[in-house]
């Protein structure tokens, strides 16, 4: 028998397609015109990336 | 003076922060502790001149002597990529690193680890946010089915939640926050410790983010939305409306004391609003998204992060 909370269970939201790409050198993300993403909030909001499940892959959903 | 902030590559709501921190002139040193050993290193010597040391990443390096200020925002676990004796590395790893952070001197953590570690705790949330004034939906932790079924005839109608605030991997599933239907077979409660609560009958949620000293509050009005989605982190995005409101001064007053209690210098706040405007307290997480927030409502969080951590804003 499943645990009780489980009988809630959903498929999980996938992680978000996104357009930039970690740049170790500017500490930032940046789109492949070398900007960095968040000077785009119109891509950040598409990406879904900012949001409250955003990464719960690996941290806590909040 | 540096900036240390602890968090994976994926993270765009820090560059948020980061990118303020860059504009403001002050030196950051952005690493994701589960790099290390692998791909960021740490040398700390401690000798009759005290600690000294450095934290190196592939393109910095950050004097532990100049760290003033720590943001633990979404950490890996040091010690992550181990291959030969994996735990026992992770365990030295995270001793290391830690236990250097931990003692240097003057730095300001955003938060420190015991505050963040100890707020996980949803109980303990539930206890401080009663005694601080706030009101709290009824709750329940259980494996007895019989105490289940019990509550539910006394405090139902219920949701159910996940205790941890983690949901499962293996395989990753969502656990969104759901009705509990009338009538419910409770027996599979003793199969894992289970999270019930009163359902509150809400016309609105809240999400106040506080910062130090600073409070944003967005509101989302529940009419805007599906009514059968009661969870808003699993609504359809563009149904979710988030606005800035103000707090009331009574809910500012117990959300200072709750952060002071809770030893907190950040925690973003959910609660749902009644139709007679009663605030009743959910929970407070210490690491919250707040990228979205910000992004939707035009409340600017991240400067207020960056503030903080560069010591330019006042503590609480």
């Amino acid at each position: 028998m499943q645990p009780f909370a489980l009988t809630y269970a959903r498929r999980p939201i996938p992680e978000p397609e996104t357009s930039f790409a970690y740049d170790s050198e500017q500490q930032l993300n940046v789109l492949a015109d070398g900007t960095p993403a968040v000077r785009h909030p119109k891509v950040l909001l598409e990406a879904g990336s900012t949001t409250s499940t955003a990464g719960s892959k690996t941290h806590f959903d909040d | 003076m540096t900036v240390l902030v602890l968090t994976g590559p994926e993270d765009v709501t820090a560059d948020m922060v980061v990118d303020h921190l860059n504009t403001m002139g002050t030196p950051v040193l952005r690493v994701d502790p589960a790099d290390f050993p692998e791909r960021a290193s740490l040398t700390a010597a401690f000798t009759s001149g005290g600690l000294s040391g450095r934290i190196t990443t592939r393109h910095r390096s950050a004097e532990l002597s100049a760290i003033r200020a720590i943001w633990v925002r979404r950490p890996g676990k040091p010690g992550a990529g181990a291959r030969a004796q994996a735990a026992w590395v992770a365990l030295e790893s995270d001793h290391a690193w830690y236990g250097t952070l931990r003692a240097l001197p003057d730095v300001r953590w955003m938060n420190h680890p015991d505050a963040h570690t100890a707020g996980r705790y949803k109980m303990r949330q539930l206890i401080l946010a009663q005694s601080v004034g706030f009101r709290v939906p009824a709750t329940l932790f259980t494996s007895v089915p019989g105490d289940a079924k019990g509550f539910a005839e006394t405090h139902g109608p219920l949701v159910c939640k996940s205790v941890s605030g983690h949901a499962p991997d293996d395989p990753p599933l969502a656990l969104p926050t759901t009705p509990v239907p009338e009538g419910t077979d409770f027996t599979a409660v003793a199969e894992a410790p289970t999270c019930l609560q009163s359902l509150v009958g809400k016309r609105s949620d809240i999400r106040l983010t506080v910062v130090g000293s600073e409070m944003f509050c967005a509101r989302a009005d529940q009419l805007a939305r599906d009514q059968a989605e009661l969870d808003w982190r699993y609504a359809d995005p563009e149904s979710v409306r988030w606005y800035a409101a103000p707090v009331p001064p009574d809910i500012r007053t117990k959300t200072e004391a709750f952060m002071r209690l809770a030893g907190l210098m950040y925690g973003a706040f959910d609660f749902a609003v009644t139709a007679d405007e009663t605030w009743h307290f959910l929970e407070c997480n210490a690491s919250g998204q707040f990228g979205f927030i910000e992004l939707a409502a035009g409340l600017p969080i991240s400067r207020a992060v960056a503030d903080w951590l560069a010591g330019t804003a006042d503590s609480p």
